[in-house]
C-alpha cells in the first residue's frame, strides 16, 4: 500500500485537494473507503448442481470455435456441434436468520433439450410453475449460461431476471423472442419475457434479501462477452461466500472486493461455481499464481466446477487448497462429459450434487 | 568477392529526397501505409477476414519474426543476393515484392521448416501444435495447441531479436569484416543465434516448461523469477527484454541514436550498447508500472485482467510500442522537417509528438479497434493484444523505408 499511498499524496498534493492526510482520490477503487457496506446475514446456504456440463467434450468445441475463427469471434456467429451442447443452472437455497427458505434459480443453461432434461430430473419446472422460484439471475449472456432461456421462461414467462447490463444486443433481442437457430447450437426463444427485468451496472450493490446481494462486474469475456452478475452472500459466525457462473472477473477480484468494500470483508468463507481458470484444461504459469493467492484468503470451503478447470482443482487441492469433492452422481445421468468418463478425481462438484455453506 | 568493410551497405550509400514537400510527401506516404496496413490486417489477420491469423498469439508471432527477417536482410545481408544494380534501377514496387517474397520464404523455412517442423517434430514438442495435441493428453486440444506454440515461438523471437539489435546497431561491421556476403551476414547470425538460444533457455523456457501438467520439472526449472516478478509467467522476461529493444529504437528515432552513440571503440562500444538498452528497457518498464499502479491500484498475487502481474507487464511493452509506432513514422516519413532544427531542440519535439500522438492512437486503438479491426474490446481482454497490430504497422514501414526507398512518397537521389 505504501507505495500507492505516497502516489496518491503525490498526486493530491499536486493538485491541492488534500485533506488532512486522508486524500479524496481519482481512484474509482477507493470509492467505498468511506462506509463499508453491511448488507445483513443468513443463517445458511445449500447450493444444488442442476448442471455444470456446458458442453460434454472439450475438443469437440474447440473444434467448433477455432473453425470460426478462434475464440474471439461473436458467440452468435459459432456454428457449434448440437450433440455436444449441456448448459451451466444452479439452484440457490437461502435459508434466512429466521429459518424461513427461498429458492433462486441461476443461469438457465444452453440446449433446451438439455436443460429441459435436467430441470425436469431436479423438479426445476414444478417449482417455476408453482413460482416457488421467481427469481432468475442471468451471470452473463454467454452461449452455455443464456442461450436456454426458453427452457424457463416455457414454465414462468414472469419471472424476475437480473440481466448483465453489458450484454450483446442479440441476447436482449432474445428474451424478447427472437431466433438464432439458422446456426447450429444458436439459440431461438418463443416465449417472450414479460417480467420485471433489472439490468445491473457496475456502479450498485444490488441487495436480494437480508445477508444475500448480488454484485456486477464488468470485464472482458470470451467469444466477445463482458461483465457478469456475481452473488456474495454472508453467512452469519462463518463469513463470506461467492456463488458464481463463470466467474469471469477472477476469483481473486471477488475475494478483494469483499474485502475492501464489505463489513468483516476479510472473512471469507468459501465459493461455489465455476471459476474461469484452466477452462480447456490447459495450463498457464499464471494459474499457478492463482492458486497462491487464493490461499493467502484463508478460505474454508471451495466448492468448483465448470470452467474452472478440472486441472486447476486437483492441482488446488495438492497444494493444500481444501476443494469440497463431488459424487458419482452424474454418471447416471443420460449424458457424461468426457473428463468424467476419463475417471478423473471428484474434484469437481457434478451434476446432482449439492454444497451447503 | 569483396570484403564488407570496403565498401557501403545499401542502406549507407542510398540518398532519398521527398518527392514533393516534406509534408505532402509524408502524407502521401501515411495514406499510403494506412491503406496498405487494413488490406493486410483484413486479409491476413482479422477474425472477420480470410486467414484469421490474429488468435491472437498466432498472429503476434508471425509479425514479429518477419519484422526480424526484414532487418536481417537490410542490416545483417545488405540485401544479398540482390545486386546493387538491382537495388538501384529496380522500380520500388518489383523491389518491394522481391524482398517481401524473400522475407516470407524465409519466414516460412525457418519458422515453419526448421522450428515448427523439424524441432518440433523431433526435438522439443511445444514447438509444434500437432505434436502438443499427439502426445499431450487432457486439455492439448488445437484451440490451445496452437496458442502455446505460437507464444513459444514469440519468446524465442524476442533474445533473437534482443541480441540481433546489439549485433545490428552495436557491433556493425565490426566483426567479420573481411568476410563479403552472404558470409558476413551469416557469422553474425550465426554469433546472434548462439547468445540467443540460451537466453531463451533461461528467460523463456521455464515459463514453457510450465505450461503443461504435471509442470516439466525435469526439462525446465520452475520459473526462477517468480519471487522477483510476483508471477510465474514470463511475460515479466518478456516485459523488461521487449521494452529494450523498443528504446533502442526510440532512440534512433527520437534521439538519434543518443546514448547509444557515446562509446566508439569496440569491444567496449558492444557491451556498452548492450548494457545502455538493457538499462533504457528497465527504466520504460519500471516508469510505466508506476503509472499502472496509480491507475489501476495495485496488482496482486493470481490477479486477474488489470489487476493481474503478468498482463501488466506486457501491457508496458503495448503502450511502448503504441509510442514506438509514431516515433518511426515521424522519423521516417516526416524526418526532414526536423533536419534543420537544433538536435536537442528537435529531440525534445519529436519525443514529445511522439508521446502525445502514441496516448492518442492507444485511445483510438481501444475505443474504435473493435469496430474498425474487430478485435476484442478491453483493454486487458487475455485473447487480445495491440502489440501485433503496431508491429504490423512497423513491418510495412520498415517494407517501405528499406525495400522500397520509402515510395511513394519519397524517392532516390540519383
Ligand atoms: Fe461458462
Ligand atoms: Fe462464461
Amino acid at each position: 500500500m505504501d507505495r500507492r499511498n505516497f502516489l496518491k499524496r503525490l498526486a493530491a498534493t499536486g493538485t491541492g485537494i488534500a485533506l488532512s492526510g486522508t486524500v479524496g482520490t481519482l481512484s474509482k477503487a477507493h470509492a467505498a473507503k468511506g462506509g463499508k457496506e453491511d448488507f445483513g446475514e443468513i443463517k445458511s446456504l445449500k447450493v444444488h448442481c442442476i448442471s455444470e456440463t456446458s458442453w460434454f467434450d472439450n475438443a469437440t468445441l474447440g473444434k467448433d470455435i477455432k473453425a470460426a475463427g478462434g475464440i474471439n469471434t461473436n458467440q452468435y456467429d459459432v456454428a457449434y456441434t448440437e450433440e455436444n451442447l449441456g448448459g451451466y443452472a444452479a439452484l440457490v437455497e437461502v435459508e434466512a436468520l429466521d429459518g424461513s427458505k427461498k429458492k433462486y434459480l441461476l443461469d438457465t443453461g444452453w440446449s433446451n433439450d438439455w436443460v429441459d432434461y435436467v430441470f425436469a430430473k431436479d423438479g426445476i419446472d414444478k417449482m417455476l410453475q408453482s413460482k416457488e422460484i421467481d427469481t432468475l439471475f442471468i451471470s452473463h449472456d454467454h452461449i452455455d449460461h443464456y442461450f436456454g432461456i426458453e427452457s424457463t421462461l416455457k414454465h414462468q414467462p414472469d419471472i424476475k431476471i437480473y440481466f448483465p447490463g453489458t450484454s450483446m444486443p442479440k441476447s436482449f433481442e432474445l428474451l424478447k423472442g427472437a431466433d438464432f437457430s439458422a446456426t447450429p447450437g444458436c439459440p431461438k426463444n418463443s416465449v417472450p419475457h414479460t417480467g420485471e427485468l433489472v439490468v445491473t451496472t457496475p456502479d450498485k450493490l444490488y441487495k436480494i434479501q437480508d445477508g444475500m446481494a448480488l454484485k456486477f462486474f464488468d470485464c472482458p469475456a470470451t467469444l466477445q462477452v463482458r461483465g457478469e452478475n456475481v452473488l456474495y452472500f454472508k453467512i452469519k459466525d462463518k463469513g463470506y461466500v461467492t456463488v458464481t457462473g463463470c466467474c469471469h472477473p477472477g476469483i481473486l477480484t471477488l475475494l478483494s472486493h469483499a474485502r475492501r468494500n464489505f463489513k468483516d470483508g476479510n472473512k471469507n468463507y468459501g465459493c461455489y461455481g465455476g471459476l474461469h481458470i484452466s477452462v480447456f484444461e490447459n495450463w498457464d504459469p499464471k494459474f499457478d499464481d492463482i492458486i497462491k493467492g487464493v490461499k493467502s484468503f484463508n478460505m474454508q470451503k471451495i466448492g468448483c466446477n465448470h470452467c474452472t478447470g478440472w486441472i486447476w482443482a486437483e492441482k488446488a487441492e495438492q497444494s493444500g487448497l481444501p476443494i469440497v469433492h463431488g459424487t458419482d452422481k452424474n454418471l447416471s445421468y443420460k449424458k457424461v462429459g468426457s473428463l468424467s468418463r476419463a475417471k478423473t478425481s471428484n474434484v469437481y462438484l457434478g451434476n446432482g450434487d449439492e454444497m451447503v455453506f | 568477392m569483396t570484403r564488407t568493410q570496403d565498401r557501403l551497405f545499401w542502406l549507407e550509400e542510398r540518398q532519398l529526397a521527398p518527392r514533393w514537400s516534406t509534408a505532402v510527401s509524408g502524407l502521401v506516404n501515411l495514406a499510403a501505409l494506412i491503406v496498405a496496413v487494413a488490406i493486410v490486417w483484413w486479409v491476413f489477420f482479422s477474425i472477420e477476414g480470410i486467414f484469421k491469423l490474429y488468435t491472437p498469439l498466432l498472429g503476434f508471432s508471425m509479425v514479429i519474426w518477419t519484422l526480424l527477417i526484414i532487418l536481417w536482410q537490410a542490416q545483417l545481408f545488405d540485401f544479398w543476393p540482390l545486386s546493387r544494380g538491382f537495388l538501384e534501377n529496380a522500380h520500388p514496387l518489383s523491389k518491394g515484392a522481391v524482398l517481401t517474397l524473400i522475407t516470407i520464404a524465409v519466414y516460412l523455412l525457418l519458422l515453419f521448416g526448421i522450428v515448427w517442423f523439424i524441432i518440433g517434430r523431433l526435438g522439443i514438442t511445444y514447438f509444434n501444435w500437432q505434436s502438443l495435441a499427439k502426445y499431450g493428453e487432457l486439455g492439448q486440444d488445437m484451440l490451445s495447441t496452437r496458442e502455446t506454440a505460437s507464444w513459444a515461438m514469440l519468446c524465442l523471437s524476442i533474445p533473437f531479436f534482443l541480441v540481433g539489435v546489439w549485433f545490428m546497431l552495436g557491433i556493425g561491421k565490426d566483426l567479420f569484416h573481411e568476410l563479403g556476403q552472404p558470409k558476413f551476414g551469416l557469422a553474425n547470425w550465426l554469433f546472434v543465434a548462439v547468445i540467443a538460444i540460451p537466453m531463451y533457455v533461461i528467460f523463456f523456457h521455464p515459463h514453457l516448461g510450465s505450461m503443461f501438467y504435471p509442470k516439466q520439472i525435469y526439462a525446465a526449472v520452475p520459473p526462477w523469477w517468480e519471487s522477483i516478478a510476483q508471477t510465474n509467467s514470463a511475460e515479466y522476461t518478456v516485459g523488461i527484454l521487449f521494452c529494450s529493444v523498443i528504446g533502442v529504437f526510440l532512440a534512433l528515432n527520437l534521439w538519434d541514436g543518443w546514448p547509444f552513440d557515446l562509446v566508439g571503440r569496440q569491444p567496449w562500444r558492444f557491451f556498452y550498447f548492450a548494457l545502455c538498452s538493457l538499462v533504457i528497457g528497465y527504466v520504460i518498464f519500471r516508469i510505466q508500472l508506476y503509472i499502472f499502479d496509480y491507475l489501476w491500484y495495485e496488482a496482486y498475487v493470481g490477479g486477474q485482467n488489470e489487476a493481474n502481474f503478468g498482463w501488466r507487464y506486457s501491457h508496458t511493452v503495448t503502450m511502448a510500442n503504441f509510442v514506438l509506432v509514431i516515433a518511426i513514422i515521424q522519423n521516417t516519413f516526416f524526418g526532414p522537417a526536423y533536419e534543420k532544427m537544433n538536435r536537442i531542440v528537435g529531440s525534445i519535439i519529436k519525443t514529445v509528438v511522439a508521446i502525445i500522438l502514441g496516448l492518442c492512437f492507444a485511445w483510438a486503438y481501444y475505443n474504435w479497434g473493435p469496430t474498425l479491426l474487430g478485435v476484442t474490446e478491453g483493454v486487458s481482454h487475455p485473447s487480445e493484444n495491440a502489440s501485433a497490430f503496431l508491429i504490423l504497422i512497423i513491418n510495412i514501414v520498415m517494407i517501405q523505408d528499406l525495400f522500397m526507398d520509402r515510395w511513394p512518397g519519397y524517392q532516390l537521389k540519383k
